[in-house]
């Protein structure tokens, strides 16, 4: 027993390492499909024929399609095109434009939560539509969705551990170099689950909080 | 054209393994799940035992579930094929998410009904057959056509211990002839197909079973 902690000694800083990675490729590619996301929504909802269209089949595709899949499409594609894309590049944008699709409809029943009458205010003020978009109604969607935006990023950083497949060095990635280093899968898979275990129980518990605070303000 | 006429057989060989190895997952997950939900409200002892299991799949990617089971298994003594593996795991990883839609299922059917059904002399199991779990199935079935569609996504993360399905077939097509475009687009296109036709069919189903509801 006393092997297996000063072994846990030596995978520990290295899991600590890949787990932050992981967390913030997960929070930034969870703000830009916030962006894009709210994108997809107003595509949705908006008068052109094309855009609904476009929005509907985005929405169906990323949703219908395995985000490996995705990541094979973003990161080989743009090669073929001689374009030169980064794995990180690839990674964050198979992440974001994944859970832009998912986050559109999460922020489909934020915005329908919003009264009416404050739209209507707004425009009476003369408060142009984009000004209304940024200060009166995101500042409410997000307090709406928070519990589900928390939920969705818990799944984002699940689906993250794909993007270890594009040798980017995530939580997974670097449980695969500790394997190969030590030949001991079990027990280094078996920790480095404990510490997915660990991002997402804070932040269900993070999602709690905010639900609990959000309905203390209500 | 006549390149895509060339790459048709390998994708549909592939496709039947991801439905194979998906539908095979998806099956034991229903049954584990089913089982997880009934022991639930047989045994209130079990109920910390359920929660920590269903914290414990839903907390981790499903890419670490399938390394334990197929890296970490053999060290101590149980070996298993990739697609053994998979299947295995697929299934335990959906059988979290079964039970908990049979949960939420269960909790749709009325307590007074459930409680009138007991007045009125039936057993606990002839309730639970009778009563609780026509209405519960019916409820349900959406929820479970998605779920099975989330499972068919799951199973291209397979590729990466080499199964032959669909991600592992274009990867193999693509080191082979350098062309990407073509394979990868094939790809999606497949797995989008095998999903729409999922959902249609669940929708189907769905409507057929909830249709006394209507009148």
């Amino acid at each position: 027993m006393t092997d297996f902690s000063s072994r846990l000694a030596l995978y520990w800083p290295a899991l600590l390492d890949g787990a932050l990675t992981t967390l913030w490729l997960c929070a930034a590619s969870m703000v830009l499909g916030f962006l894009i996301g709210v994108a997809i929504h107003l595509l949705c909802n908006g008068r052109s024929h094309l855009g609904r269209a476009f929005a509907r089949v985005y929405v169906s595709f990323f949703r219908g399609t395995p985000v490996l899949a995705q990541l094979m499409l973003l990161f080989y594609l743009p090669s073929a095109l001689n374009i030169d894309v980064s794995p990180l590049v690839a990674a964050g944008a198979a992440l974001a434009l994944n859970s832009a699709a998912y986050q559109s409809q999460i922020l489909r029943s934020g915005f329908a939560g919003i009264a009416k009458g404050q739209l209507e205010a707004a425009s009476v003020f003369s408060i142009g539509k984009w000004k209304t978009l940024l200060h009166i109604q995101i500042p409410q969607v997000l307090r709406l969705t928070s519990p589900a935006l928390i939920s969705e990023l818990i799944d984002v950083i699940k689906v993250s551990a794909v993007v270890s497949v594009i040798s980017i060095t995530d939580l997974m990635r670097v449980s695969q170099q500790l394997v190969a280093q030590t030949y001991r899968p079990l027990e280094v898979y078996l920790v480095s689950a404990v510490f997915y275990l660990a991002l997402t129980s804070l932040l269900v518990l993070l999602g709690k909080y905010l639900e609990h605070r959000w309905k203390e303000h209500a | 054209m006549e390149e895509l006429l060339k790459l048709l057989p390998a994708f549909g060989e592939a496709m039947l393994v991801t439905l194979g190895v998906s539908l095979a997952g998806a099956a034991i997950g229903l049954v584990v799940g089913f089982a997880l939900n009934a022991l639930r409200l047989a045994v209130s002892a079990f109920n910390l035992l359920y929660q920590l299991y269903i914290w414990l799949i839903r907390g981790t990617p499903f890419l670490a579930q399938l390394m334990v089971i197929y890296f970490g298994l053999p060290v101590i003594g149980l070996r298993l094929s990739a697609i053994e593996a998979s299947i295995l795991s697929l299934g335990l990883y959906s059988a979290a998410y079964f039970a908990e839609l049979f949960r939420s299922a269960w909790g749709s059917v009325p307590t007074g009904q459930v409680e009138s059904a007991r007045v009125h002399g039936l057993s606990r199991g002839q309730t639970f057959w009778h009563i609780q779990a026509p209405q519960a199935l019916a409820f349900a079935l959406p929820l479970l056509g998605n779920q099975v569609i989330l499972t068919i996504k799951e199973s291209a993360v397979t590729s990466i211990i080499t199964v032959p399905e669909l991600t592992m077939a274009a990867g193999r097509i693509v080191s082979t002839t350098f062309s990407y475009v073509l394979p990868y687009a094939l790809l999606v296109l497949s797995y989008w197909l095998l999903t729409m036709a999922v959902a249609m069919t669940a929708e189907y189903l769905g409507r057929r079973a909830t249709r006394y509801l209507r009148g």
